[in-house]
């Protein structure tokens, strides 16, 4: 009942198309923004909209300890109750917590490989089995656009569809195709694109790419308090 | 004693289990020259270090209880409660932190930042104990202090700056260049006692300008005249380094890092002068204790030696004497002589003997200051009492406690036993707050709880060898709780008019689940259906019920109760009918109430080689675990999760077994939660078999 209240009023639902996820799985999907707009937010509401629909979502930190990254979904879950005046949060915490797995890496400690042969270990000894893979913090530097591609693999292989989080710099300009220039190249690989872009004290959520982009997608927002997502006032 | 109050550090070692910390004590007493040779911990020659004052600590190799001691720096008094690492005896660590005013947070150059350290930390936070963190081991194979720095950062938040950067690592660690001064440091003779200053080795320069860049600049966050001499490129006196660095640290915005391998004895001396120039005095720190008179409400206390006592007793010890009370003076002198007063049994107390404690030996002295730390002999009172000037009625703020969440029957073995047990648990419950014991009712066995098996392993053991009590011990039981799970009516009625004067009391209302407290009461009875005076009965009634559960007898927890009716006699209500209905009550409404049993979920954190990763998970995993994370640190791993202490007994063999041995587990109480229903079945399966024997 409580899972279903917050499902039903998730405004992520709105960017969605006729299912509840924005990709397929085996996808890939990407929020860019520059730094301490709200990438990791945006990334955490994805999987707790995900864990609360009983999804396993497996999410991978890179340099921020497990301990940071259980927090902001501690708080973030505590802000969407209070915003919608669930009760029970601790009950709902207990719920939701056993569909969602950290690993956190430093970042020359992360390699697919490496992530492949971890998820083999928890799928064998049935552990966990996720359905979304988030990859928060990964610098997308040239060396590393190749992991991409392996992702990709790795997603279609463990049938789960993939969020990365990518930082994109104030003093760069955009590519002729209007996406932040860490994405050139590489864009196709990408089902969805949601860029966050701070203008004044808003944050917007604008889809550069997916089912609904240009005009025909809503206005949402990040709100700048608690850095949940909402329909523009 | 000397005079001078600034130049006192009252300091505490804190770490990790294996970090090191009691060898390092062992060395800041030799070159402070309170021992003349050293001993190490698990050493060969059978003496094992000078803190290890128990004979069950040089066995095992780890620190059980803390040993105050005291030394002299440089013209400084140093006073050093060396502290467990243990997760399972962090009360010790939480009560050496209450008193003490500065720490040096011990972390291993190779191990890192580890879980304990986590905890430990956090229990510095909360007692806001300024600290200096020292990366011992740099020796080690492995070694990587600036990999710990980041750690100290990443996962502790500290503001963490190397003062220190280290000549050689590993088999190659000479000394350090000291980032102040800008000098290399070595240590030679036999034991390191010599230290040499040498021009930085040319191959060091550029990093150690780098690193000292780094340091000044985060320095000069605490100070405007250190920031003025940067901005006008001056030369940056030590002095005015040092300054800021204090500054900060005494705030908790900086944490100073330095480096060396006490085995090795390279680089203990820079740190005790660390001590002395960057840990707080007690001057520098603001106490409160608690107006009895006025609500609690707060007071400052001041380092003044002529005020009134206020002092805290925070240990206590059983020696070949009788007892041994560690005390820390927070405001007045104590004199030999002298009445105090202990504010929670309002006696009257002479001080006797007075002591300094130097690990298991003993100085006599006639006063002890505000600021200072020593014991007072035959002075009856419990762990945690205060201590103040007749007419005074102030208290230190309590300590932190948390509740035992397991508990194991002991049996003596005969009569001297039974004697000898008896006075071993008096002191044990005496010294640690969250031992606890008594007897249960119904079995007549004496039961003892605490925060872990190994904690009430330590305690039946210290029962043999100190108490010569033998005593056999039963399986551990977990503490479990019993809570509703909705809101329920009831409408209970206490009628008894047959022989003698009559009973009678109506009570209604309901109860509710309570996220947040163990019980709550709510009067909400208008137009005195319930008469005033038999509410506070009611609620009495109502609390009586706690103790053993309806469903299975397990305490009662969580529970919001309001009352919103009633009726009364005019002649047969009484308090106790009263009492009576509101039991009633509660036993009507908690059966409709979805009653179900809680159990305790430990925070379990282990760190393993990657290579054990996956057996690691599995054997979380079959204990009805939920990994929260996994954590990697090149070549070990660091998994955290949560699992029912009840599935965690004998853990750490099979740990053992499934990782040769290479990893190791820490586990302290997170919360209570809802057993499943096929562990609930078990219970209520077992506690009728055990209802049935019993009848």
């Amino acid at each position: 009942m409580l899972k279903n209240e917050l499902i039903m009023r998730n405004p992520l639902r709105i960017l969605g198309n006729d299912t509840d996820d924005l990709i397929p799985a085996g996808g890939c999907g990407a929020v860019v923004s520059r730094a301490g707009v709200g990438k990791t937010s945006l990334l955490v509401q994805i999987a707790l909209n995900s864990m609360l629909r009983d999804q396993q979502v497996l999410h991978i930190s890179i340099d921020d300890p497990v301990r940071k990254v259980n927090l902001w979904y501690k708080e973030m879950l505590q802000d969407l109750a209070d915003r919608y005046q669930v009760q029970q949060i601790n009950e709902l915490w207990e719920r939701v917590l056993p569909y969602r797995f950290i690993m956190a890496f430093h970042v020359d400690g992360f390699s697919v490989p490496r992530l492949r042969e971890r998820l083999e270990e928890l799928r064998e000894q049935d552990i966990f089995t996720p359905q979304v893979l988030l990859i928060d913090g990964l610098p997308l530097d040239d060396e590393r656009r190749e992991m991409l591609a392996e992702v990709k693999v790795l997603a279609t292989d463990m049938r789960m569809h993939v969020w990365f989080s990518i930082l994109s710099h104030r003093h760069e300009e955009p590519a002729a195709d209007g996406l932040p220039l860490q994405l050139a190249g590489v864009a196709d690989r990408f089902d969805v694109i949601l860029q966050l872009q701070p203008e004044g004290k808003d944050i917007f959520v604008r889809a550069l790419k997916g089912p609904r982009t240009g005009e025909a997608q809503p206005t949402l927002q990040l709100d700048p308090t608690t850095m949940l997502i909402k329909t523009a006032s | 004693m000397k005079r001078e109050l600034d130049k006192v550090r009252n300091i505490g070692i804190s770490a990790h289990i294996d970090s090191g910390k009691t060898t390092l004590t062992e060395r800041i007493l030799f070159y402070t020259q309170r021992i003349h040779a050293i001993h190490d911990v698990k050493g060969k020659d059978g003496v094992g270090a000078t803190m290890d004052s128990m004979e069950l600590e040089k066995e095992r190799g780890i620190t059980i209880a803390s040993a105050a001691t005291y030394c002299e720096w440089k013209d400084h008094e140093i006073n050093i409660i060396d502290t467990p690492g243990h997760v399972d005896f962090t009360i010790e660590v939480e009560r050496s932190l209450r008193v003490l005013d500065g720490a040096i947070l011990v972390l291993c150059s190779v191990g890192g930042v580890q879980s304990q350290s986590i905890t430990v930390d956090q229990q510095m936070r909360r007692y806001k104990v300024p600290c200096i963190a020292f990366i011992n081991k740099c020796d080690r194979s492995g070694a990587n202090p600036m990999r710990v720095i980041g750690q100290l950062r990443d996962k502790l938040g500290h503001n963490a700056v190397a003062m220190q950067i280290p000549i050689g690592l590993e088999a190659d660690h000479e000394g350090v260049v000291d980032l102040v001064t800008m000098q290399a440091l070595y240590f030679d003779g036999e034991n390191g006692e010599t230290v040499r200053f040498e021009e930085i080795p040319a191959a060091l320069r550029d990093e150690a300008s780098v690193r000292r860049e780094e340091l000044v600049d985060a320095a000069s966050m605490f100070s405007d005249e250190l920031t003025e001499a940067i901005l006008e490129e001056q030369e940056i006196a030590p002095d005015l380094l040092l300054d800021a660095l204090r500054a900060g640290a005494l705030k908790r915005e900086i944490t100073p890092v330095f480096m060396g391998s006490a085995y090795k004895n390279k680089a203990v001396q820079p740190l005790l002068d660390a001590v002395n120039r960057i840990l707080p005095s007690p001057m520098d720190v603001v106490n409160e204790a608690l107006d009895l008179d006025h609500d609690e409400a707060p007071v400052s206390l001041k380092s003044d030696t002529t005020a009134p006592i206020v002092s805290l007793a925070f240990k206590l010890e059983d020696g070949p004497y009788g007892q041994l009370t560690y005390l820390r003076v927070y405001q007045g002198t104590i004199k030999k002589g002298d009445f105090v007063v202990n504010v929670r049994t309002g006696k009257k107390v002479k001080i006797g003997r007075l002591v300094r404690m130097h690990a298991n030996q003993m100085e006599d002295i006639d006063i002890l200051r505000a600021g200072y730390i020593g014991a007072l002999f035959g002075v009856d009172c419990a762990s945690g009492d205060t201590f103040v000037s007749p007419g005074l009625n102030l208290t230190m703020t309590s300590m932190f406690v948390p509740n035992p969440v397991i508990s194991l029957a002991v049996v003596p073995k005969d009569n001297k036993a039974q004697v000898n047990m008896s006075k071993a648990l008096n002191r044990f419950s005496k010294e640690d707050p969250t031992f606890r014991t008594y007897v249960d009712d119904e079995t007549g066995e004496t039961i003892i709880e605490g925060m872990g098996e190994l904690h009430l392993e330590v305690y039946v053991e210290r029962m043999k060898r100190e108490y010569s009590a033998e005593v056999s011990t039963g399986q551990p039981r977990v503490a479990y709780r019993e809570t509703i799970t909705r809101r329920a009516e009831f409408n209970y009625t206490h009628k008894k008019q047959t022989g003698g004067a009559g009973q009678y009391g109506r009570v209604a209302g309901f109860m509710e689940p309570l996220a947040d407290g163990d019980f709550e009461f709510e009067n909400k009875v208008v137009g005195g259906s319930i008469p005033t005076q038999f509410i506070a009965a009611v609620e009495k009634g109502f609390r009586n019920c706690l103790a053993k559960g309806p469903k299975m007898e397990y305490p009662v927890t969580g529970v919001k109760i309001q009352i919103n009716d009633g009726a009364s006699h005019a002649v047969d209500s009484s308090e106790m009918a009263f009492q009576a209905a509101a039991r009633g009550a509660f036993h009507e409404g908690y059966g409709r109430a979805k009653p179900t049993i809680l159990e305790p979920i430990m925070k379990v954190v282990v760190e393993t080689p990657t290579e054990f990763q996956g057996q690691v998970m599995g054997t979380i995993n079959q204990r009805r675990g939920i990994i929260l994370g996994t954590q990697d640190e090149g070549n070990m791993c660091v998994v955290e999760s949560q699992v029912p202490l009840a599935e965690m007994f004998g853990y750490s063999t099979v740990l053992r077994s499934s990782t040769q041995g290479k990893a190791q587990f820490t586990m302290e109480f997170a919360l209570y939660k809802q057993v499943p229903q096929s562990v609930a079945e078990e219970l209520e399966k077992k506690y009728a078999e055990a209802k049935k024997s019993v009848a």
